[in-house]
């Protein structure tokens, strides 16, 4: 992991919600993920993939659970002060946890299945 | 580096999970990103906090689920005392009543238009027979409460001669029986009617193209029924149009009318009507008051009786008859001929210009 990324980041651009993303778009196999990127989003086949998550997660009550939790943070936080970094950073790992293990999988075959059929051609 | 290039089978098995496990919790951080940018945008809007309630007001309406009651907690039969404010008259009406009373107050309802629009009429020339309807009106109105309703009904039964339902009966009445009761109905239609010299041209035409508007030899008043007024021909209205409105007016008749008449134009029509009653019943003066109800007999019995043709004969023997005896001082010739009159006005319409032709080009001359 070469951390070339850091060398053009601020101290702030690390605390950005992105700034995860970035790295891990930006590191040692950046371009073959940049190239996978690139082909789930020509094909159409990461809309998809973001349309049945969706769909699953409201199905299964993740979007009303964590809308409970937002309403928890917010309350804490006060009504005004509320900003959207700190609705992501609270609701993020949250988030990640609540997924249930039946959706994850279905997922994960999915772009699996995906990149067996694309990047082998 | 092109996907084709990258060897991801074998030995990178575990390098293809690690992508494929970033791809996921990248898909993840989106959805959660989405709720999070609409959760602060609803806050923001002040719409997120907007389903939760406090508790009070969750127990205040809570939803009752008891015998007896509907789910406000409240006894189900206390629709029936329900009043509502006429948004008209500001009057309290009970709301089983509420829908019949707007059909009078409004006239928006299948009968009521007319009256509406004689109220309308009423409102703006304020004549004298059209406020008495007013006041009529008023004590036939059994809308305000329960208790009047029983006494408003037997009033209602034996006064409420203005009905359309009650005229039709009577339309059948004044084509047989005699002309004491056709005189009274006719005379008591035509208090209702409204004074056409009150009215300014505009209300005028407005009028006529809703109603009969024939205008009475005693009253001078406008017959206020509907175009298709039994009680009056068409000839009647068409005239009273030309009358009132020039020779323009025809166009606000029907259609229908007009093409009924299709030997000679309007004016001419109506005078040559009217000169053959008079010529052919020479005795009477033009001023006699029998000689008017002679014609109005004529004119009301003609409707009823072009419906069933096959009783022809025996009514206008019937009206012949009852001419006689309500004109008192008729001779047997004249009565006759006064029936053979309505015999003409009674046959089709391919048979009246024959049957009539002699007599036109006597008019004619006379004219010349």
């Amino acid at each position: 992991m070469t951390p070339f990324l850091d060398v053009f980041c601020t101290q702030t651009d690390r605390h950005n919600v992105f700034y995860p993303l970035l790295r891990q778009i930006m590191n040692k196999d950046s371009q073959m993920r940049a190239a996978i990127n690139q082909k789930l989003i020509e094909m159409g086949e990461r809309e998809r993939l973001k349309e049945l998550l969706r769909a699953k997660l409201v199905e299964c009550g993740w979007r009303d659970q964590l809308k409970a939790h937002c309403k928890d943070v917010i309350r804490e936080k006060g009504l005004e002060h509320v900003t959207v970094e700190d609705l992501v950073t609270e609701v993020t790992p949250k988030g990640r946890a609540l997924v249930p293990d039946s959706v994850k999988k279905e997922l994960l075959q999915r772009i699996r299945a995906f990149l067996a059929q694309h990047a082998t051609l | 580096m092109k996907m084709e290039d990258m060897p991801l089978s074998g030995p990178d098995n575990t390098k293809l999970e690690a992508l494929v496990h970033d791809i996921y919790s990248e898909l993840v951080e989106d959805a959660c990103l989405g709720l999070c940018f609409e959760v602060h945008r609803a806050v923001k809007q002040g719409y997120f906090f907007l389903d939760e309630t406090d508790q009070e007001s969750m127990k205040e309406f809570e939803i009752v689920d008891q015998p007896g009651v509907d789910i406000f907690g409240q006894v189900y039969n206390q629709w029936k005392n329900k009043e509502c404010e006429c948004p008209n008259c500001k009057r309290l009406i009970a709301a089983s009543r509420f829908a019949p009373h707007l059909e009078k107050c409004l006239g928006m309802g299948r009968n009521s238009s007319r009256i509406a629009n004689r109220r309308l009429a009423s409102n703006n020339n304020m004549s004298k027979s059209e406020s008495d309807q007013e006041d009529n009106d008023d004590l036939n109105d059994n809308d305000w409460s329960y208790g009047a309703e029983k006494k408003a009904k037997k009033r209602k039964s034996d006064k409420n001669q203005n009905s359309p339902r009650r005229s039709k009966s009577l339309k059948h009445k004044n084509g047989e029986l005699g002309s004491s009761i056709s005189s009274e109905s006719y005379k008591y239609n035509y208090n209702t009617g409204i004074s056409y010299e009150t009215l300014g041209p505009d209300e005028v035409r407005s009028l006529l193209t809703t109603q009969c508007g024939v205008i009475s030899e005693h009253t001078k008043k406008m017959c206020n029924r509907s175009q298709r007024c039994p009680q009056h021909t068409d000839e009647q209205r068409r005239a009273v149009r030309v009358f009132l409105l020039g020779p323009s007016a025809p166009s606000l008749t029907d259609a229908d009318a007009v093409v009924e008449n299709d030997s000679f134009d309007i004016p001419d029509g109506q005078m040559l009507m009217s000169r053959l009653q008079w010529e052919d019943s020479p005795d009477i003066s033009p001023t006699d008051s029998a000689s008017s109800k002679a014609s109005t007999n004529h004119s009301e019995s003609r409707k009823p009786k072009k419906k069933k043709r096959t009783s022809l004969g025996l009514n206008s023997g019937g009206s012949g008859s009852s001419v006689g005896g309500g004109g008192g001082g008729l001779t047997g010739g004249s009565s006759s001929s006064s029936s053979s009159q309505s015999n003409i006005s009674l046959s089709t319409k391919k048979k009246r210009p024959k049957l009539s032709a002699p007599s036109i080009t006597s008019i004619y001359d006379d004219l010349n």
